[in-house]
């Protein structure tokens, strides 16, 4: 398949404006600015985009909100922070092909009249800063981004917001408090950020892979955007793959492409020809599966039959030799390090259930500690007050659920 | 000049980006935290009195996130990640190294002031695990041998 | 009409509520620790969780609305069952000390933990350990306890405003702290610690004294500071105070407080309270009975009425005195001794402020409720910074700025600072050009309402300055000015807040009749500030040189007659003195004796040298008080009335909104009313009060306004203006209104001279605070503000002396910086003994309202030598 996303990638200069363009970048835009604002949202509708950020939600339903609101001025804010563990598909967009991400923003911010935009990017990438801050820089120079987008009076305005190492900020409305200088902790929804967001106003989120997606859409078409991949939520998508394969690295593929075939097509296999164990396949938050289980479709639909979740498309890829107990205690203590605070059951559980795991990695567990470590991890389970929580529940869960072995050889040795 | 007559300019400018003044605080703190070294009371109170917001709201914030330092740090500060894909790939020994050749504990600073060491959640480079940040430098790919070159190049 | 079932019972509302509400309203009880009925919803300690049919996952009551149709079921296994695992989690990290917390009776958490009770801890690892820290002086913090519900934090930040407290950290390694870690830096309302369900936030004053259930009696009451008159309720076991704290949602203050009513009650035990009665012999104050005290007060009145006739004695009230004694006062002064010389501070500008408001608009225009103030569209304030003198009355400013409604400020107010859309910060003294220009731009913006043609005409005759005139007189850019005006000219509904700085001017009623005018223009609601408890009582008592109770003229023979029926006494038909008449004839001898209750006149007025060589000239002077103040330091007969706690009583506050005090404690000493019974027995006139309620239905009967008003009717929720009585309906008058000369104006302050300006200061708003061991840990010292600029120019730093002196006399004071003052100005309070603002200033009085007058006050400045 040609690449949509990251098309331009293999050119050392590929981050530059004009090498952009030669490869027809900004004729979306353009394109798109001959358009109807709404008719720029029904195209993408038509497309069927589901959002990249990980919960896979419809792309145009989202604007179509944001647009029926009529509070002004509204914010376009891309979701650069990218902090789930064995995520680093948007930094090849971000560090390679900004003009993308920048092109897709511009149009969304036409299709859904805001003037101001953020990219919020973690902290922890600081090349990434630099690039889009030239880039950005760039787009101003030709008249792409200002009080005029290319003589349209059209007006938008773009700026590089860093965070500074807190996982949690990729939730949306916690993005926004952040960006609003706050503590990042989740809000209460209702409002949405469609309608109360930024500074109170409208505001649209969405994933940088998101966005880099409009400007194809633009260009294709969205019927025909709609033909790519699964049915049911069509386009291309990047997968980044870590662990134990022999290329790991970021695949831009059709949506539905199976995990076998990722491992085994895409990344080469098993490292040193390794059997495999496990594979986590959307990033950490999301249900680890045997290897018996690759098989699945990585789309968002088919993925929660499998027992799993698409998530960010991180696939995380475990050979025989890996120790799980140890891999889900990192996990947990991820979580823990990052659990913002707000609410009771993942401040306090979530410490629980690594003090728990680290007594059984230390071969000090004792014979109830994994019906403890479930029951604990079912009183976190659904009771937190953001998606945080839960996946940390559903880390032990899920790894006991299929490797109880493991668990069970350090404590009764 | 005054050295802070930079940083107050630097933060005026950034105010500019923003419909309010609050929210130019992360970036403010960035700024702050380079000039001063760390954000210490002082820092904290000089970026309240920029942007008028009130100190302690400030502290909240940046006690909240894991980059902002909040206490001094060492000349260079090694941002090591040892998250599950680098885990795997062996990031735990580097942190034994670390302590074993430069004296440096997770999250402390070398005796001689020019190391500190933050372990760090996942950095974004799982696929050349284990992968640091030392300053504002990247480095990936990492092992026992080339983790010390690099660092013998931070003096 | 919303239908919702919750646990089987149908419950109908008409507002779409919180799950949490609507339970509430229906009596079912769900429990809660982050949600707090003043606060905004958080929804992080999981605690409130339900369970509704037709969504799967338990949801927080606290922050799901209510939808037609919806069933909630609040004690289903599985909500019980979730309940438990909350409480369990948030026992993880909390110490288990309830035997020594203080909280321990009165804990939330501790509580639930009894009701759904995790058995024993299950988690086996170490706890997270924080020191106790006392590094502040009224607060303790104990972030083991806390259990981050955050409902300090937004307390501090969304209600009081002050933001001096924040989360720290995340994970569970979050508390609470003061920017500094240590010492709070902030307003000490306290409020924070009112609102911890755990022992995390307390307050010092009754650490390890006592445990809930050790309290006998709970008395509700008044608080004495200012006047607001927040709702309090006094602690007692056996016969001794424990605490004062607020209750929440009751009183007009909703359970909230500032650092006077919630740390300053402490007074009440002060080492400064009078035992017994005194009076000087040789030069020297000495014990005597209460019959001693009595016979030789009477016999020195008679004597001095004989000698000299009543004209010679005068009265002076203070304003925390109740109404009871205040009424009974007044009736002895003018009935039994025949004189009418009886005043208050009131009358140095909250009396004659009202009544100039009055005669323009109607009797009650300034009583308005405190609430709604954040329900007006736009706020205009002047005179003096309301955080500081009414802080609970602040409070709504902030809360409507934070709504989004325009405040507008002019003058010196460091409270309002992050929460005003517009502050005026004119030269020093220049504020009348300032408002002249308002109403100059007003007039153009704003069409006459009609209705009181002869006022606009008045308004019409008063020429005009021009914004860019006012520019360089009031140091102010006409874009600021515009910008108020254009704010002012588009609000419809607006509150005008006005303090009293405004009027101690030498213009001060050219600045009343302006302010009338911006009031009349603009539509405004009118809300004087008001320092004391009881100053609106000193009014409506009668304790006026020229009013009777009820706000009743002297000189109309028809109330008079109506007073002298009742109190079956006869009175003079003749104005006495004021209160500045009182003490100018005192210094030249025309006044022989003066008898006070409740007020620290020698502090509390300018100049005090003045004051003291008028009080040491006079035959006689009686002081009633509860603490040894200096104005009793010069009497010649001491009496001690019993204080605030001790007693029962009513009070009017600047809402005109009649409350009722109770009684805690028994004290040493007597009723105000009760003493002067007694002085008025011996002078042969029996009150025969057998109680309060002897004085309060002849008050109901004297005066119309009090017309049949009962204790039932104080003590109920609302007895408001004009309670049940007449008010006094008369035509407008605008006799002797005299439209001012502008071009008097046109002065510009000198640049290169230093002015005294008056400070008010939250924590010492008068001599009374210092009497409290609480504030005054919190607040040891006067301070003197000045800006920088100063500061370098006197070689000055934070924490120096400043050696401050005028031609009356010279103070040494510590000084701090602050940017927000003009450069030829030091703020300076008038707080601590002998080294207040009052010690150095001259008598100079308003020609017209004859109020003490604090504008051009030149002072030099210079460092204070090196103290130890
Ligand atoms: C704990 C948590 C972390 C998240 N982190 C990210 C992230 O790093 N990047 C991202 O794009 N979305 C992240 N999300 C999802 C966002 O909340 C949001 O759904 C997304 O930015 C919407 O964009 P999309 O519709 O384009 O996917 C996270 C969500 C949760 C609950
Ligand atoms: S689950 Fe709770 S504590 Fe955890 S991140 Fe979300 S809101 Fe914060
Ligand atoms: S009271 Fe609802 S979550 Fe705390």
């Amino acid at each position: 398949m040609k690449r949509a996303l990251l098309r331009n990638i293999d050119n050392t200069n590929s981050a530059d404006i004009n090498e952009y363009i030669k490869i027809s970048g900004y004729a979306s835009l353009l394109k798109a600015l001959e358009m109807k604002p709404s008719d720029v949202i029904d195209e993408v509708k038509t497309s069927g985009l589901r959002g990249r950020g990980g919960a896979g939600f419809p792309t145009a339903t989202k604007w179509a909100f944001a647009s029926m609101d009529p509070k002004f001025p509204k914010y376009l804010i891309c979701n650069a922070d990218e902090g789930e563990p064995g995520t680093f598909k948007d930094r090849p967009i971000l560090e390679k092909n900004p003009h993308q991400l920048i092109e897709g923003m511009i149009i969304s911010a036409y299709a859904l009249s805001a003037e101001y935009g953020y990219i919020y990017l973690r902290g922890e990438y600081p090349n990434a800063c630099n690039i889009l801050n030239n880039a950005i820089k760039q787009a101003y120079g030709k008249g792409y981004l200002g009080d005029n987008i290319s003589g349209k009076g059209v007006r938008f305005h773009l700026h590089v917001h860093q965070g500074a190492g807190a996982y949690i900020c990729g939730e949306e409305t916690a993005l926004i408090d952040s960006l609003e200088g706050k503590r990042g902790q989740p809000r209460i929804k209702p409002p949405f950020p469609v309608n109360e967001g930024f500074l109170s106003r409208p505001t649209i989120v969405n994933n940088v892979e998101t966005f880099a997606n409009i400007p194809y859409i633009m260009e294709i078409g969205g019927e025909q955007y709609a033909k790519i991949g699964s049915p049911q939520c069509p386009g291309p998508k990047l997968f980044s793959v870590s662990g134990h394969v022999k290329t790991p690295g970021v695949y831009e593929l059709p949506m539905g492409t199976t995990l076998r075939e990722i491992i085994y097509t895409h990344c080469g296999g098993i490292k040193d020809d390794k059997k495999l164990k496990a594979v986590i396949p959307g990033g950490i938050s999301t249900p680890i599966l045997p290897a018996d289980k690759i098989d699945c479709p990585m789309d968002f639909v088919s993925m929660p039959r499998y027992g799993s979740m698409l998530g960010s498309g991180a696939v995380m890829v475990f050979d025989e030799s890996t120790d799980l107990v140890k891999v889900c205690l990192r996990a947990i203590k991820f979580f823990e390090h990052e659990s913002c605070g707000k609410c009771t059951p993942c401040r306090e559980g979530v410490g629980w259930m690594r003090a728990i795991l680290k007594r059984i990695c230390d071969y000090n567990g004792r014979e109830t500690d994994i019906e403890h470590l479930l029951e604990v991890s079912e009183n976190i389970s659904g009771n937190t007050f953001c998606p945080l929580g839960d996946g940390a529940a559903t880390v032990v869960q899920n790894f006991i659920k299929h490797f109880r072995g493991e668990f069970e050889s350090k404590i009764k040795i | 000049m005054n050295k802070t007559d930079g940083l107050i300019r630097d933060i005026r400018a950034i105010k500019e980006k923003y419909q309010s003044k609050r929210a130019a605080l992360l970036p403010a703190l960035y700024l702050a935290q380079r000039e001063f070294g760390w954000l210490s009371p002082e820092a904290l109170e000089f970026v309240a009195e920029a942007l008028d917001v009130p100190k302690a709201s400030i502290k909240g914030t940046a006690t909240f996130y894991a980059m902002f330092k909040n206490k001094p740090v060492g000349r260079h500060l090694i941002q090591l990640c040892t998250n599950v894909a680098c885990m795997i790939m062996g990031a735990e020994r580097l942190v034994d190294l670390l302590r074993d050749k430069y004296g440096i504990e997770p999250n402390g600073t070398s005796a001689d002031g020019r190391f500190s060491l933050v372990i760090m959640e996942c950095i974004g480079a799982c696929d050349t695990a284990p992968a640091m940040l030392i300053n504002e430098d990247f480095y990936d790919n990492l092992n026992k041998e080339n983790i010390i070159d690099i660092l013998e190049n931070y003096k | 009409m919303i239908t919702v079932t919750i646990n089987g019972k149908k419950i109908t509302l008409e507002k779409q509520v919180t799950v949490l509400e609507a339970a509430r309203s229906a009596g079912i009880k769900i429990p809660t620790l982050c949600h707090h009925e003043t606060l905004e919803a958080f929804g992080g300690c999981r605690l409130c969780l339900v369970e509704i049919e037709k969504i799967p996952k338990l949801q927080t009551s606290c922050t799901i609305y209510i939808t037609d149709g919806m069933v909630v079921h609040s004690e289903t296994e599985r909500v019980v069952n979730a309940r438990k695992a909350m409480l369990e989690f948030l026992l993880i990290n909390h110490p288990l000390d309830c035997p020594y917390c203080d909280k321990a009776g009165e804990c939330d958490l501790q509580d639930l933990a009894a009701k759904y009770g995790p058995t024993t801890g299950r988690f086996a690892e170490g706890k997270r350990t924080h020191p106790e820290s006392y590094d502040d002086p009224v607060i303790v913090r104990n972030m083991e306890r806390c259990i981050s519900c955050t409902r300090c934090v937004r307390m501090c930040d969304k209600v009081q405003g002050a933001s001096a407290i924040s989360m720290v950290n995340r994970t569970s390694k979050t508390f609470v702290e003061p920017f500094s870690g240590k010492r709070y830096d902030c307003e000490y309302c306290g409020n924070c610690l009112s609102v911890c369900p755990v022992g995390a936030i307390m307050s010092r004053m009754y650490k390890h004294k006592y445990r809930p259930w050790y309290i006998d009696k709970n008395i509700n009451t008044i608080c004495s500071y200012c006047g607001v008159g927040c709702s309090v309720t006094a602690q007692v076991k056996g016969d001794s105070l424990v605490r004062v704290v607020p209750e929440m949602g009751k009183g007009l203050n909703k359970g909230l407080l500032c650092v006077r009513g919630r740390f300053g009650y402490d007074y009440v035990n002060s080492s400064a309270r009078l035992k017994t009665p005194l009076i000087r012999r040789n030069g020297e104050l000495q014990q005597v009975t209460w019959s001693e005290a009595f016979k030789y007060a009477a016999d020195r009145l008679r004597d001095i009425k004989e000698r000299y006739g009543s004209e010679a004695i005068a009265g002076i009230a203070g304003g925390r005195c109740a109404n009871e004694d205040i009424y009974i006062f007044q009736k002895f002064i003018r009935g039994v001794l025949g004189s009418n010389n009886i005043d208050s501070i009131a009358n140095f500008s909250y009396a004659p402020a009202q009544r100039f408001f009055e005669r323009i608009f109607g009797q009650g225009v300034t009583a308005n409720s405190i609430q709604g103030i954040s329900n007006s569209d736009g706020i205009f304030v002047v005179g003096g910074d309301p955080t500081s003198i009414n802080p609970i009355l602040g409070l709504q400013i902030r809360a409507a700025y934070q709504q989004g409604i325009p405040v507008i400020t002019v003058g010196d107010t460091p409270g309002l600072k992050r929460f005003a859309t517009c502050m005026l910060k004119p030269n020093p003294f220049t504020e009348t050009a300032l408002l002249v220009s308002l109403l100059s731009e007003l007039k153009v913006k704003k069409q006459f309402l009609g209705g009181n043609s002869s006022f606009e005409r008045l308004i019409n005759n008063i020429s005009a300055l021009s914004m860019k005139e006012v520019e360089d007189i009031c140091g102010l850019p006409t874009d600021n000015i515009a910008s108020a005006v254009n704010m002012l000219s588009n609000m419809t509904n607006p509150s005008i807040v006005i303090g009293k700085d405004i009027l101690q001017r030498t213009d001060g009623h050219i600045n009343l009749l302006l302010l009338s005018a911006i009031m009349y223009l603009i539509n405004g609601r009118v809300y004087l500030l008001s320092e004391f408890p009881n100053e609106q009582g000193l009014v409506d008592m009668g304790c006026l040189p020229d009013m009777l109770p009820g706000g009743r003229p002297i000189e109309i023979e028809s109330f008079k007659k109506r007073y002298e029926e009742i109190v079956g006494l006869n009175i003079s038909s003749t104005h006495g003195l004021s209160l500045s008449g009182i003490i100018e004839n005192a210094y030249t001898g025309k006044i022989k004796a003066i008898q006070i209750i409740g007020e620290n006149v020698l502090s509390n007025i300018p100049d005090s040298n003045y004051v003291g060589k008028a009080f040491s000239n006079l035959e006689l002077l009686i002081v009633q008080d509860s603490l040894m103040t200096e104005t009793a330091g010069l009497a010649h007969v001491v009496l001690p009335s019993l204080s605030w706690l001790e007693r029962k009583g009513s009070y009017t506050n600047l809402e005109r909104r009649m409350q009722f005090m109770g009684k805690a404690v028994e004290g040493d000493g007597l009723e105000d009313w009760r003493i002067i019974s007694e002085i008025s027995k011996m002078l042969s006139f029996d009150m025969g009060y057998k109680g309060l309620e002897d004085i309060l239905s002849e008050i109901a009967r004297v005066s119309p306004l009090h017309k049949d008003i009962t204790y039932n009717d104080i003590s109920g929720d609302e007895c408001i203006w004009p309670y049940k009585g007449e008010p006094l309906r008369h035509g407008v008058s605008l006799e002797g209104m005299d439209v001012p000369d502008i071009g008097s104006l046109l002065k510009k302050p000198a640049k290169d001279r230093v002015y005294a300006v008056f400070d008010k200061e939250l924590f010492h708003p008068d001599s009374l605070s210092r009497k409290s061991a609480a504030i005054s840990s919190i607040s040891p010292e006067p301070c003197s503000r000045v800006n920088r600029a100063l500061a370098d120019r006197l070689s000055v730093s934070e924490g120096d002396y400043l050696n401050i002196s005028t031609d009356a006399g010279s103070i040494e004071m510590a000084v701090k910086i602050d940017e927000d003052i003009p450069e030829n100005v030091v703020m300076i309070p008038n707080n601590f003994e002998g080294k207040g603002i009052f010690n150095i200033m001259q008598w100079k009085l308003n020609p017209v309202l004859k109020c003490p007058v604090l504008d051009g006050n030149e002072v030099k400045l210079k460092k204070a030598e090196a103290r130890s």
